[in-house]
């Protein structure tokens, strides 16, 4: 399966593949919203045809904070094409991204609490922690977990480093 | 002062009223607006900027979506708006204000058309020039839009995103030279950049981009190796992977070499990546490789595949590059490994090499070895090792996928069946096994047993949203609508029906599915229903592009934006789009033909199952309404409620009087954005040869046969437009002789129809899409001739009847077109019985082929189709699923 940024004509097969996946959904101009603005963030995972069979829709969080922040809105793979390692490389792309071009400090994501498969690949494969407990997230009502990871070779850690060793 | 200057003046009194409204709009307090917009019309009721003002604020208070009580509202301020315009015809306002609230109902012509005449009254209204600009760009006048950016630049000249503003005008506008002047002038004269490192990033990258298309690649890499080394670019992905590729075109192949190298050490899975890296060495795997260049690549290949062990990329793709017995021992490999792993998408992943008929062959021939091996309890090393029970069961699923792969020269369903039916023995809990199972039966043409084993493997994973649509789809195919959407209501908003919902959510599957599904149901008002909301869903795909002409230029995402602007350009090549259209234009194509079918026979049963739906929609409502009601929402009440939908059920869609027209409009973008693919001809063809057209539909002919002149629609069509110009008497003689000119060249006089139609028959005795082709022109060349021979039918079904001969492989759609063709051509009931039943012995699992009587039977006797054996129902237990 071929890994690469995603572009202005995938979006529509970004969103055939989230709507096969995930209960949260989007209309198209919130995927244009995303590759007009952080253009290198979201990565896809295509097949020999073409064929989107994951993805990750990627942002940075827009409210000024102290540290920039990346934001995972949703990744899913076509069942199909699932245990293949493609969620895990497509999130590995989008952070390593989220670094270069806007030196985000963390990312952030949402899961449900009841998402096994979800967890394991944030917390087991990704290093990610639970940070907040969100009762109610989803529509449905069922609870979200916050879940982040800091990046260790982030600048803004660098520079605190350097102010603590110097 | 000029009149109407004079005329537009207000007393001191009203002009502070008239101010006050302004201020009013702008902080929304609408209700308070259209109060001080009526004191002042009492005594100025014909001043025309009051009035738009009026108009504006009202139109801005209505509630989205739009609901009953507000529409006649709507349809005021709208009138006012154009009223206004009259009353006071030099006044930027009126004309601004019928320009904004054209822009509200996306008409894009009429508000360009609008904000270009206020713009003539007030050539310098920043606000006005702006929205103006967008306006031309979204409607494609470049030079137009280069122009107001120009006004604009020197009305702001010390703001940044004017310059660039202008660049990506010029670009649009197709001249990159100044494009980059425009750049590089900015540049030139502002000595701090205010903008953000993002910012600065995606500016610099789109300038190098420009370089690349206008073919600078020297002045590109120059310039992309200046942003690189003052950081304002990153060297991760794009800036890298340009740097490659022009690194290579200006023929420093080491330095691109490396630099692939460097992309690949930040993502081996990048296809183009190795691609380009194998490019720098002269190999180009995108053609077919000469055996030494086969060599290399594989070594290049195999190398990486030693570096990156994680990454699946460089090993697949040997299997798309080795031939003969280096694929076979690759391929081998490559399963093995994927068996052992318990990968269920290795079907999925080797497929793609099955363009390749010889390539499919080899995979078959080592599956069945490896199959055998496992059976025997066999290692697959050469060694003492033996294979865990599991990689038996997935080499079942692979052989059971592979050997009813609609490619595959000799299907065999009911082996596909008895390897799942042994699979599920040993695993019942696994959906992948009930998944292939249902694939198969799919294909074998049982839409019904297909959807219960999908329904069981969605069963087995319930919370997961893939089998649930999946499972909905399988029964959409078997023709249960209502099913389908309880099931998919199962992810689905709760205040809202399902298809609301998902036609909100643009789901274009569904959509595509249900209509598909009415249509084989003979619904075909509810078919074109959900084609146009389709059709729809891409319209809104159009309209979002609106927004994002002034938001990209605040962001400075040049690059995303310019492929935003080429996508939106080909937008309907999109395939949903393709798919939905030809199905729909065929059911205009029907109407047309017979009008009857506008007029709905629906039976008592079904006059009474309809009724008891919309009662229970009403009952659903009023109870969402409450919920809303009790939820503070709205008031409950009906004019409070959005617009409801004026055509539910689509009757007004089926009973249009111009289906030819509706069928036009929606080809008209295939015309350009499809015109690789031969059905956008042979549809056009059905649409010109209705309209009388005669040189239109001949153009549609040659326009098929440049595409494939052996497809077989088009070959019906030639002899069908031969018939039909012998019978066109009337034709002018231009036209005629433009016609003499051309079909020869397509239909040979010096062959006759039959022997045009034996030879193109000869040339595909084993493709049924061809054998039906060959019977559909074998037809019109007999009711070419008056009278009618007697013998025609009969000749038809000669050549229908070697479709379902043994050495052609047996492919259920066909026969089911095949069916519908004998039917339409005039046979009698028992002839299409009897081809029927050819079919069915020939695909004994076909149960879509069985009489809608054996259906219902089926169904309401249970899944049978595991004791009585097929279609056929001759209970030859030859399909037992869970051998
Ligand atoms: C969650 C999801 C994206 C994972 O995608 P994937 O490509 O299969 O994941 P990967 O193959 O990269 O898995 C990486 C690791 O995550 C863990 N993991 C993934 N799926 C798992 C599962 N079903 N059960 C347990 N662990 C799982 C494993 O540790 C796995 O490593 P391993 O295969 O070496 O054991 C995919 O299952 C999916 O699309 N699910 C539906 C949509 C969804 O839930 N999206 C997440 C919303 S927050």
């Amino acid at each position: 399966m071929d890994i690469r940024q995603a572009t202005i004509d995938d979006l529509l097969g970004m969103q055939n593949a989230n709507l096969l996946n995930l209960p949260e959904n989007y209309t198209f101009k919130y995927y244009l919203y995303h590759a007009l603005t952080w253009p290198e963030l979201s990565y896809v995972a295509v097949d020999p045809r073409g064929r989107i069979v994951g993805y990750i829709l990627a942002k940075m969080e827009e409210e000024p904070s102290e540290e920039p922040c990346g934001h995972v809105t949703s990744i899913s793979v076509l069942r199909p094409y699932r245990r293949l390692g493609l969620a895990n490389k497509l999130m590995k792309q989008s952070q390593e991204a989220m670094v270069a071009h806007y030196n985000a400090h963390h990312i952030t994501l949402h899961v449900r609490k009841s998402n096994r498969a979800a967890i394991s690949l944030y917390r087991d494969t990704l290093g990610f922690e639970v940070h907040a407990m969100e009762k109610s997230y989803y529509a449905d009502g069922e609870d979200a977990y916050g879940m982040r990871y800091i990046f260790t070779g982030s600048k803004a850690i660098n520079d605190v480093e350097r102010i603590k060793t110097s | 002062m000029s009149a109407a200057a004079k005329q537009r003046q207000l007393p001191n009194k009203e002009a502070g009223l008239f101010k006050e409204l302004l201020t009013q709009y702008e902080l929304k307090q609408y209700k308070k607006g259209i109060k001080a917009a009526d004191t002042i019309l009492k005594k100025f009721p014909n001043h025309g900027e009051t009035l738009a003002l009026k108009a504006l604020t009202l139109h801005a208070s209505l509630p989205f979506p739009i609901t009953v009580g507000a529409l006649p509202k709507q349809e005021e301020a709208e009138q006012m708006a154009r009223t206004a315009v009259k009353k006071d015809i030099t006044s930027h306002i009126t004309w601004h204000v019928l320009g904004i609230i054209a822009k509200t109902k996306k008409d894009w012509d009429e508000a360009s058309r609008a904000f270009a005449m206020a713009r003539k009254q007030d050539n310098d209204n920043i606000p006005l020039i702006r929205d103006s600009i967008s306006l031309y760009l979204h409607t494609r006048q470049y030079s137009s839009a280069v122009a107001g950016r120009h006004h604009y630049l020197t009305l702001r000249p010390q703001i940044r995103s004017s310059w660039l503003g202008l660049m990506i005008a010029h670009h649009l506008n197709g001249d990159i030279e100044e494009a980059l002047e425009v750049y590089d002038g900015l540049m030139g004269c502002i000595k701090t950049d205010g903008a953000s490192g993002p910012e600065k990033a995606q500016t610099a990258l789109h300038v190098v981009r420009m370089c690349i298309e206008a073919g600078e690649y020297k002045d590109g890499l120059e310039r992309l190796e200046r942003f690189l080394r003052n950081d304002v670019l990153s060297a991760r992905g794009e800036a890298t992977q340009l740097k490659a590729e022009m690194l290579a075109k200006v023929g420093r192949l080491q330095e691109a070499e490396d630099t692939y190298r460097a992309l690949l050490e930040q993502n081996s899975d990048n296809l183009e990546y190795y691609r380009g890296f194998l490019r720098t060495r002269g190999l180009d795997i995108t053609e077919t490789l000469e055996a030494e260049a086969v060599a290399k690549t594989l070594h290049a290949l195999d190398l990486f595949a030693e570096s990156y062990p994680r990454s699946a990329a460089p090993r697949r793709l040997t299997l798309d590059i080795a031939q003969g017995e280096a694929f076979r021992d690759r391929a081998r490999t490559y399963l093995i490994n994927g068996l052992e792993r318990g990968v269920p998408s290795l079907f999925v992943d080797v497929k793609g090499v099955y363009q390749d008929a010889t390539k499919m062959a080899v995979v078959g021939e080592i599956m069945e070895e490896l199959v055998a091996e496992l059976e025997k309890n066999a290692s697959l090393h050469n060694d003492a090792t033996i294979a865990p029970p599991t990689t038996l069961l997935w080499a079942y699923y692979y052989l059971a996928l592979h050997l009813s792969h609609p490619s595959h020269p000799n299907p065999s369903p009911d082996r596909s069946l008895k390897l799942l039916g042994i699979a599920l023995e040993h695993t019942p809990t696994l959906p992948e096994l009930y998944m292939a199972k249902a694939m198969v039966l799919k294909r074998a043409g049982d839409p019904y047993g297909a959807a219960v084993a999908m329904e069981e493997a969605r069963s087995l994973d319930l919370q997961d949203r893939f089998l649930n649509g999946k499972a909905a789809k399988y029964w959409l195919r078997a023709g249960d609508v209502k099913k389908a959407e309880d099931l998919v209501s199962l992810f689905t908003k709760k205040d809202t029906s399902a298809v609301s919902d998902l036609t909100d959510l643009q789901c274009l599957w569904f959509l595509t599915e249900e209509g598909d599904s009415y249509r084989r149901n003979g619904n075909l008002a509810m078919a074109l229903k959900r084609y146009q909301a389709l059709v729809n869903v891409f319209q809104d795909y159009e309209d979002d592009q609106y927004d994002f002409h002034t938001y990209c230029m605040r962001r400075m995402t040049f690059s995303a934006y310019m492929a935003l602007m080429r996508y939106e350009d080909q937008l309907r090549s999109h395939p949903g789009y393709f798919r939905a259209a030809i199905a729909a234009i065929e059911i205009y194509l029907k109407i047309h033909d017979d009008p009857t079918l506008t007029e709905e026979s629906i039976s008592p049963e079904e006059e009474a199952e309809r009724k008891k739906a919309a009662k229970k929609a009403q009952k659903a409502e009023q109870k969402a309404r409450k919920a809303a009601h009790a939820s503070g929402g709205d008031s409950g009440k009906k004019e409070d409620q959005p617009v409801p939908d004026e055509d539910p059920t689509g009757s007004k869609l089926l009973k249009t009087e111009t289906p030819l027209e509706d069928a036009l409009k929606l080809f008209a973008p295939l015309e350009h954005l499809a015109s690789e693919r031969v059905e956008t001809w042979t549809i056009a063809y059905e649409i010109d040869i209705r309209r009388g057209r005669y040189l239109g539909a001949l153009k549609c002919l040659s326009e098929a046969y440049a595409v494939d002149a052996e497809d077989p629609k088009l070959h019906g069509q030639i002899l069908n437009f031969r018939r039909k110009l012998a019978s066109a008497t009337d034709l002018p003689e231009p036209v005629k002789a433009a016609i003499e000119a051309v079909f020869p060249s397509i239909l040979p006089t010096e062959t006759s129809p039959e022997e045009f139609n034996a030879s193109f028959l000869s040339r595909h005795s084993t493709s049924p899409r061809h054998i039906l082709g060959a019977a559909q022109g074998l037809l019109e060349i007999k009711r070419a001739i008056d009278p009618v021979p007697s013998d025609t039918l009969a000749e038809v079904i000669a050549i229908l009847n070697q479709i379902t001969t043994d050495n052609v492989p047996p492919a259920v759609p066909i026969m089911l077109e095949a069916v519908d063709f004998l039917r339409s051509a005039g046979a009698a009931p028992e002839q299409v019985d009897t081809f029927r039943k050819r079919c069915t012995d020939r695909a004994p699992l076909a149960w879509v082929l069985a009489t809608e009587d054996e259906q219902k039977r089926r169904k309401t006797q249970g899944m049978d189709m595991d004791d009585e054996g097929g279609a056929n129902g001759n209970g030859n237990g030859n399909v037992k699923a869970d051998v």
